[in-house]
């Protein structure tokens, strides 16, 4: 990948340099000098945010942290030290944060597994051929553009889709079919799952993972983007010496497609810890807009989601060092 | 295969030509034997199986916008009427005028649009560039800098709220303004005397944020950028460096005509997740600013709800709205979606 290229800046340092006395022995600047200046010249707008716009926010939003804030009435803020205060008042003042973190991260760590294997599942029948398959995926890629921010907000409170739901399957002359909610009641997965003598938390996981299969279908679109794209990139000839071989569709699946795709798993992980936290419908995220909306609030909320940010850090360190140990690399060369 | 075990019956016809009778399975029988064994079934199960299953969760994913559709149709005796689920008995248009008419829709859909718009074609292309820049240049703090990008990624934006808001209402790089004193500022006259730029209310905080590669999921865009532009192959730029092609040129004429797909499905994310974004408008628009799509979420003036369907009459005139906010984008998915999937499909993300 050694490019030859000449950078916008070099042609110009070139004539300097032939001109100034001492220094004809070096024409010009040498290749990685040239492809190192290239590469900061395109780098160039994340830099100058970054360290211009991002940094000060980052350095003022921890300072914040710190301070009370008063809103002059002339323009302008005045911050007043005090030290750790925020922080112990979020901790023991505050009644319902820590409540709150500790349920919503129960959340997250009960949400990461479903969507992830959600979305390897479907990924990987949507890379079988099947009938209507562009329709499918097309279908399925809907909630990643349209179900976001203000339509997943109006979701969120609406009353009128879970009344549309909750229409028995009493006939009532409306030509009604039955819907996603009542698909588990009919199967009784409660029932399944209690004759199969598995604990009662296991029961309730999975019936609340069918519950909330519109939950959960809407927030692993980008996942099954990724699988999908990994899936893809498997060679098939490795597929077909192992059907030669005589290796079943499931001894595939586990020796081949799982490893295959280990890394994206990782990625998908991560990717799914940040997008739950980030997403300003978490429950810990909207109690912490609430604290942000209250007058006096303000620095407290500063205070709050550093908190659950260096939480949830350690939280993603954790899981990809226990998930890089199971990945798998193909060696390429 | 039990005709194995009866013998070809051999006929002498001439001297020289001989003539073999098989006696041949029927062809019925051939079908049966290729067709109704386990292997043959377990396919067809599996078929099935899967088929059912998509078009189950296709169901789940487009019921939502069914039951929205038909009750923005629905009129105000409908909420009351038990019998009615999703076919109206009222079909009305009154709910859709109202809003439009009402909240300033048009308005606020055009604003929007630029905004929309803007913010989408300046996030591509500098997603692109920086993108490029990671992907295919080797120069010191490179892996350090695309920490910083997973870092921004990390960092949710609402954790910044208030320094992003304070940033953008007292505006000034670096203390610039502050240094250059009343004299310049009060000579070109933007601020009004104050010492910094105070751009809530405008577009520029956006602008600012998607040209320096910080709006939102903007770290995603590099991420997928980066891994599709390393995918493409060298040559393609050592060819064009022969023939003379700056690092510009081979850029904007080689590398972006060959990832338009990746492009558009950048663009369709950016622009869609900043039209029905809620959180920057709302932080940088106060409510005396411009109106923008999530304003018009309200009950419509002319609208009467105080009866006793108003839950229900409140939320389907939420949905009406939000099926007004999205209309645009679902034409637009219609055309895109194509790009998106074939786009995914070649980012090659695999490559590590």
């Amino acid at each position: 990948m050694n490019l030859n290229i000449d950078a916008g800046k070099g042609g110009k340092k070139q004539k300097i340099q032939v001109d100034a006395p001492g220094k004809k022995r070096k024409r010009g600047a040498s290749l990685d000098v040239k492809q190192a200046r290239a590469g900061w010249l395109f780098i160039l707008p994340f830099v100058l945010g970054f360290v211009l716009i991002y940094l000060p926010i980052i350095f003022k939003s921890i300072q914040y942290s710190f301070n009370e804030i008063d809103i002059l009435v002339g323009g302008g803020y005045k911050l007043t030290f005090v030290g750790w205060k925020n922080y112990s008042d979020a901790l023991f003042v505050d009644t319902t944060y820590v409540t709150t973190l500790v349920s919503g991260l129960k959340q997250l760590v009960l949400d990461i597994p479903s969507i992830v294997l959600f979305s390897l599942f479907v990924a990987i029948i949507l890379n079988q051929k099947i009938a209507g398959r562009a329709a499918f995926r097309a279908i399925f890629f809907i909630p990643v553009i349209l179900t976001t921010g203000l339509i997943a907000d109006i979701d969120k409170a609406n009353t009128l889709s879970s009344y549309m739901e909750s229409s028995s399957g009493i006939d009532d002359g409306s030509g009604q079919t039955s819907t996603a909610t009542e698909i588990v009641s009919v199967l009784d997965v409660e029932r399944l799952f209690d004759n199969m003598m598995v604990g009662t938390e296991v029961v309730e996981y999975v019936v609340q993972m069918v519950n909330n299969i519109f939950n959960i279908v809407n927030r692993c679109g980008v996942q099954m983007l990724i699988f999908l794209s990994a899936l893809q990139s498997i060679s098939p000839a490795i597929y077909e010496s192992c059907s030669i071989d005589g290796a079943s569709g499931w001894e595939t699946f586990w020796k081949i497609t799982l490893p295959m795709v280990s890394p994206q798993i990782l990625v998908n992980t991560i990717y799914t810890i940040i997008d739950a936290f980030t997403s300003s419908d978490n429950q810990v995220m909207t109690y912490i807009s609430q604290v942000y909306e209250q007058a006096d609030g303000n620095v407290l909320s500063s205070a709050m989601s550093w908190m659950y940010f260096l939480i949830v850090i350690l939280f993603i360190a954790a899981v990809s060092g226990i998930l890089s140990a199971f990945v798998f690399y193909q060696k390429r060369d | 295969m039990n005709n194995a075990q009866t013998a070809p019956k051999v006929t002498k016809e001439t001297k020289n030509k001989i003539r073999v009778d098989f006696e041949r399975t029927p062809f019925w029988d051939r079908v049966k034997a290729k067709l109704v064994n386990l292997y043959t079934l377990k396919k067809v199960v599996w078929y099935l199986f899967r088929f059912l299953l998509l078009l189950g969760i296709s169901y789940v994913i487009l019921f939502p916008f069914f039951s929205k559709i038909s009750s923005s149709f629905m009129g105000r005796e409908d909420f009351v009427d038990v019998t009615v689920r999703l076919i109206p008995k009222h079909p009305t248009l009154d709910t859709y005028r109202a809003i439009i008419k009402d909240n300033n829709y048009l308005t606020a859909l055009l604003n929007t649009f630029i905004l929309s718009l803007t913010c989408g074609l300046i996030q591509t292309f500098i997603c692109c560039f920086i993108a490029y820049g990671f992907a295919r240049f080797k120069f010191k703090g490179n892996k350090l800098l695309f920490l910083c990008v997973i870092f921004t990624m990390v960092v949710p934006h609402t954790t910044l709220q208030l320094s992003l808001f304070m940033k953008f209402r007292y505006f000034d790089i670096l203390n610039i303004m502050k240094f250059l004193g009343g004299g310049v500022i009060d000579a070109i006259n933007i601020t009004g005397g104050e010492t910094s730029i105070n751009m809530i209310n405008t577009h520029w905080p956006l602008y600012i944020l998607s040209f320096t590669g910080l709006a939102y999921k903007n770290g995603l865009f590099i991420f997928m950028l980066r891994q599709f532009f390393r995918n493409l192959p060298a040559e393609l730029e050592e060819s064009a460096c022969l023939d003379g092609a700056g690092v510009m040129k081979t850029f904007v004429s080689i590398i972006l005509p060959l990832s338009v797909t990746m492009m558009v499905t950048v663009f369709m994310f950016s622009f869609c997740w900043q039209w029905t974004d809620k959180f920057y408008t709302s932080l940088f628009f106060t409510t005396a600013g411009e109106p923008l799509l999530p304003k018009i979420i309200k009950i419509p003036k002319s609208l009467d709800t105080q009866y006793a369907g108003q839950s229900l009459y409140t939320a389907a005139i939420n949905n009406t709205s939000g099926i007004l906010i999205i209309a645009p984008l679902i034409v637009l998915y219609l055309f895109g979606q194509k790009y998106i999937v074939q786009g995914i499909e070649s980012s090659g993300l695999t490559a590590q």
